[in-house]
């Protein structure tokens, strides 16, 4: 087997340019590795006729990109146009989209060659891949060990080298938290800035597309291949093109950081914290200002999160009934109530129920004002108070997750547990900032993450902080080990 | 015991007349082949999202002013979730909290004074999917669905059956004039909802409300109501309490029939819209919108009153918008418009009807007409002629003036040509009689000049030589 794909981007762009390689090089050899990684579930369905069919017509082709034929992993909620889209859930097991979600027509733009759905908790709604109707993922570095999740399968299929690519989504920390547990790079964008049409919706106003990738600078790549204003999306934004690599390498000293003291509270695990504040410690040392911070409610950023992405998750996933596309009940079914009734109660899985329950409770009634709408000035509370910060700071980081990954088959019962899962992400989608999990350290053979968080739209600040840490940490983030020992 | 009064309040459901849907871009279009104008949006497929047509906001803004409504300048869209196979996201996105319009009135004519007929709140949301129920199947046609709707809901203000036509009939003339809607009810593209409660005249406190869905026709809101308040009346003395439910009008045995009761009635989980940012109108906006919007027939009747045309002449104009459009072009080109009106009312209108058919089906053009007209007011040529020229107009794209010279039209001015024809006329006898009776005299004569000319003489000059001639 060929190993192109471990080389970096640069090396892959180059060897296709010189036709030293093929794009079905790459192709084959992404299938193989799936073949033999098998066992860490990452894929829902594989797209193998047709991106062999893509590298075939892209041989013709003059290399224009440096995205030019580079395979990708598509988290299984973005819709692509004839290939199965399942969101994770038995509820959509037989859909076949008639259309390409905004972000699927922007790779395609750079001629990138989508190889498979990935594997993820179902509707995304989840932080260990275990909620999944196709079943959980693997962690590439200890499989008995969770993915995280939503974005699971992305995660593991860019983590165990299958791919050096994925787009996942975002709505509490499903780009960052399994990015974390996995030793990739994960981002999430300012909310706004990548085109959700397309994406299937779970908290409308908490979504985001996001890369997930091997580097910092490879992640900066496939985010500036995607954003840009959609007008089939009206909370999409209208911004300037930028290179978002532009700022990788300038001199990090004299900015300013804050901590907020929520991020370093007793509840993180102690090697989390050791790891982050090693990495503190490099920045104090190359003359960064650090000062740790409150920021009013953020504490109560979970249930804030359990009232509003649930809300808006009932409502959205309120048109899943089986009539005019997904699963469809065997029962005879006498009228529209049953119809209901058997379609989603056997169409959805326990979580989604679960949550459909929750988010539609609180809307109910008088349940509207008590919950949802003081969420929502919460929420806005929370958010000012990001804002405020970033009057007098460039960033604000802290750990992406509590804990390291956790044994398979844990916390399943436990319905409030993935929740806190993602107690460190939820406030930036909260606030609509853009944030990015990196890698800072390999603990018992489990990665640890870090969150660098900046003010809307300034992802280019993000990808300069990242690659410098990155560079002076330099890890090897490879779960296979060392392959040249 | 003292009387019972009814308190009615009506919320009407109109189309609109867009290019496009409101929140996808499918025509807007009635009467296509079943699902044919549709998308993904609105299929409520996974993963679209909703767009917003400026069109429907304009006419929004453009409908609340017709209504004398305030204009929501920060308004945003709220989701009303329900499920029904006919509702394709099973939400509907409407606006619940900041309606496009707000505190409005429609004034109504009863005679003997004017009443204003309050407007609550007007609002725009999507339409849903036709339904359509067959040997126990539902087949459902989403070319309907993502229709742009405005909902227009007055206050508790109608007192009776009259005033409801009254309304209804008021609210459509502005709505069509507008060119809001086509408010056609056959066609589902006006739709009325009528509140009704009972209280006695003594009791401030309204009764309790019982609502009449998705009435037919203005005919079936005027027996609907009657029925109602009969049948409310009747419980209401027999001691019975009325309960609050949901009611509608069937139209085979005429009378109001139970649908459900409104305490199992849906909890609709009202939240705003996350897909739509709240949307900002600035008052130039509104002021642009002003500039275009059309007379209604309430002042065209004024100007019309003032212009010399007769009471039946211009119910006949308003009651088609089509034709009306014609006379107010002629009358902007300055045509006269009392000769203007009878033609088009006349023997333009009579044609019409007669065929079946639109102005627009035939040739008849705007420039023709005013032609016609100005021919006539000068006494070019006579009504009789004027008559035989329209019926040709209908057919030929002809000018006037090539109408008449294929048709031999043209009225005999020539002097001499008509002095060979009135000097036999003219004798002793005649001359005795017109100094009699000069008008009988002349009209007799001028009828006789006709018949050998075939009505083609030229009445002024006519007039004119025999004056000179029967005095000589």
């Amino acid at each position: 087997m060929t190993n192109y794909l471990d080389l970096s981007l640069i090396e892959i762009n180059n060897k296709l340019k010189n036709r030293e390689i093929k794009p079905i090089d790459l192709v084959m050899e992404c299938f193989s590795k799936i073949e033999n990684n098998e066992d860490l579930n990452c894929f829902i369905t594989l797209n193998k006729e047709e991106a062999i069919k893509k590298a075939l017509e892209l041989e013709n082709k003059e290399v224009d990109n440096i995205l030019f034929a580079i395979p990708i992993a598509i988290k299984d909620n973005i819709i692509t146009k004839g290939l199965k889209t399942t969101c994770g859930s038995n509820m959509l097991n037989n859909f076949i989209p008639t259309y390409d979600a905004y972000v699927i027509n922007k790779i395609n733009n750079c001629n990138m060659i989508v190889i498979g759905k990935t594997n993820m908790d179902e509707f995304a709604m989840g932080s260990s891949n275990q909620t999944s109707y196709f079943g959980c993922v693997l962690n590439a570095w200890n499989k008995s060990k969770v993915s995280g999740g939503s974005s699971g399968g992305s995660a593991v299929s860019v983590s165990s080298r299958i791919v050096p690519f994925a787009l996942g989504s975002d709505t509490g920390g499903s780009i960052r938290q399994p990015s974390a547990f996995n030793g990739i790079v994960g981002l999430k964008p300012t909310y706004g800035r990548v085109s959700r049409y397309g994406l299937v919706s779970f908290a409308s106003s908490l979504d985001q597309i996001g890369p997930m990738s091997r580097n910092v600078l490879e992640n900066s790549m496939l985010l500036n291949c995607i954003v840009g204003k959609d007008n089939n999306d009206l909370t999409s934004c209208e911004k300037d093109s930028e290179d978002f690599s532009r700022l990788i390498g300038e001199d990090i000293k004299g900015i300013k950081i804050a901590i907020p003291n929520f991020y370093v509270n007793d509840n993180i695990n102690e090697d989390i914290k050791s790891n982050f504040n090693n990495v503190v410690n490099i920045l104090k040392n190359k003359g960064v200002n650090v000062d740790y911070v409150d920021i009013d409610y953020i504490e109560y950023s979970v249930p804030l999160y359990q009232i509003i992405a649930l809300a808006e998750a009932s409502s959205n996933l309120a048109r899943f009934d089986g009539i005019r596309y997904g699963y469809c009940t065997d029962k005879k079914i006498n009228n529209a109530d049953e119809l209901y009734k058997y379609n989603r109660g056997e169409g959805f899985g326990e979580e989604v129920k679960r949550r459909i329950m929750i988010g539609s409770y609180v809307l109910s009634g008088d349940n509207v004002q008590e919950y949802y709408y003081k969420a929502l000035s919460i929420r806005k509370i929370i958010s000012d108070g990001f804002s405020n910060l970033f009057k007098n700071y460039d960033y604000i980081i802290g750990p992406t997750t509590t804990t390291l990954p956790y044994n398979i088959g844990e916390g399943q019962n436990d319905a409030v547990k993935s929740f806190f899962d993602d107690l460190l992400t939820i406030p930036v989608n909260m606030a609509g900032l853009p944030a990015m999990s990196l890698p800072i350290g390999i603990n018992n053979n489990l990665p640890i993450g870090m969150q660098i968080i900046c003010n809307k739209f300034e992802e280019a600040k993000i990808y300069k902080l990242a690659s410098f840490i990155e560079k002076e940490l330099n890890l090897n983030l490879d779960p296979r080990g060392d392959l040249n020992e | 015991m003292n009387k019972l009064l009814p308190t009615i309040g009506i919320e009407v459901h109109c189309e609109l007349k867009t290019k496009n849907k409101v929140f996808s871009n499918s025509l807007n279009v009635y009467g296509e082949i079943a699902n044919t104008n549709i998308n993904e949006i609105d299929l409520g497929y996974p993963g679209t999202l909703p767009t917003l047509n400026k069109d429907v906001i304009d006419v929004g803004i453009k409908t609340a002013l017709l209504l004398n409504c305030k204009v929501n300048k920060s308004m945003y869209f709220d989701r009303k979730n329900y499920f029904y196979p006919d509702n394709p996201k099973n939400y509907q996105i409407t606006q619940k909290s900041t309606p496009i319009g707000y505190d409005g009135f429609v004034e109504i004519d009863l005679g003997d004074k004017l009443k204003k007929i309050y407007i609550e709140e007007m609002h725009i949301e999507e339409d849903t999917c036709k339904s359509i129920h067959e040997n126990g199947k539902t087949l459902l046609d989403f070319n309907r669905a993502g229709v742009p709707l405005i909902e227009i809901v007055t206050k508790p203000v109608i007192d009776n059956d009259n005033e409801a036509v009254l309304y209804v009939e008021k609210l459509r003339e502005i709505l069509l004039y507008g060119g809001i809607s086509d408010v056609k009810i056959e066609e589902g593209s006006l739709r009325c909802d009528v509140n009704i409660s009972l209280r006695r005249e003594d009791c401030n406190v309204l009764g309790t409300k019982v609502e009449i869905k998705n009435i037919g026709s203005i005919s079936a809101i005027k027996e609907a109501i009657l029925f109602e308040i009969e049948r409310q009346e009747k419980l209401i003395n027999n001691s019975v309490v009325i309960v609050a439910e949901t009611r509608k009008f069937d139209e085979s045995i005429r009378e109001t029939v139970s649908m459900r009761l409104k305490e199992t009635n849906n909890d609709y989980r009202y939240f705003p819209e996350p897909d739509i940012p709240r949307l900002l109108i600035e008052d130039s906006y509104i002021e642009e919108i002003k500039k275009t919007l059309p007379i209604l027939p309430s002042e065209l009747r004024i100007k019309y009153k003032e212009l010399g045309i007769n009471d039946i002449t211009i119910n006949a104009l308003i009651s088609n918008m089509e034709l009306n459009k014609y006379l107010l072009d002629l009358i902007s080109m300055g045509t006269n418009a009392i000769i203007g009106a009878n033609i088009i009312t006349g023997d333009l209108l009579a044609y019409l009807n007669k065929n079946g058919i639109s102005i627009k089906d035939t040739n008849i053009t705007i420039d023709n007409l005013k032609c016609l007209v100005d021919k006539l007011e000068s006494n070019e040529i006579s009504s009789k002629i004027g008559k035989i020229i329209l019926s040709n107009m209908f057919e030929s794209s002809d000018s006037v003036d090539l109408i008449m010279e294929k048709n031999d039209l043209k009225l005999i001015s020539d002097e001499n040509e008509l002095l060979n024809i009135i000097k036999p006329m003219i004798n002793d006898e005649i001359k005795i009689e017109y100094s009699k009776n000069n008008e009988k005299t002349i009209k007799y004569l001028i009828g006789e000049i006709m018949k050998v000319t075939k009505g083609k003489a030229n009445p002024v000059v006519v007039n004119d030589l025999l004056s000179k001639e029967l005095s000589k």
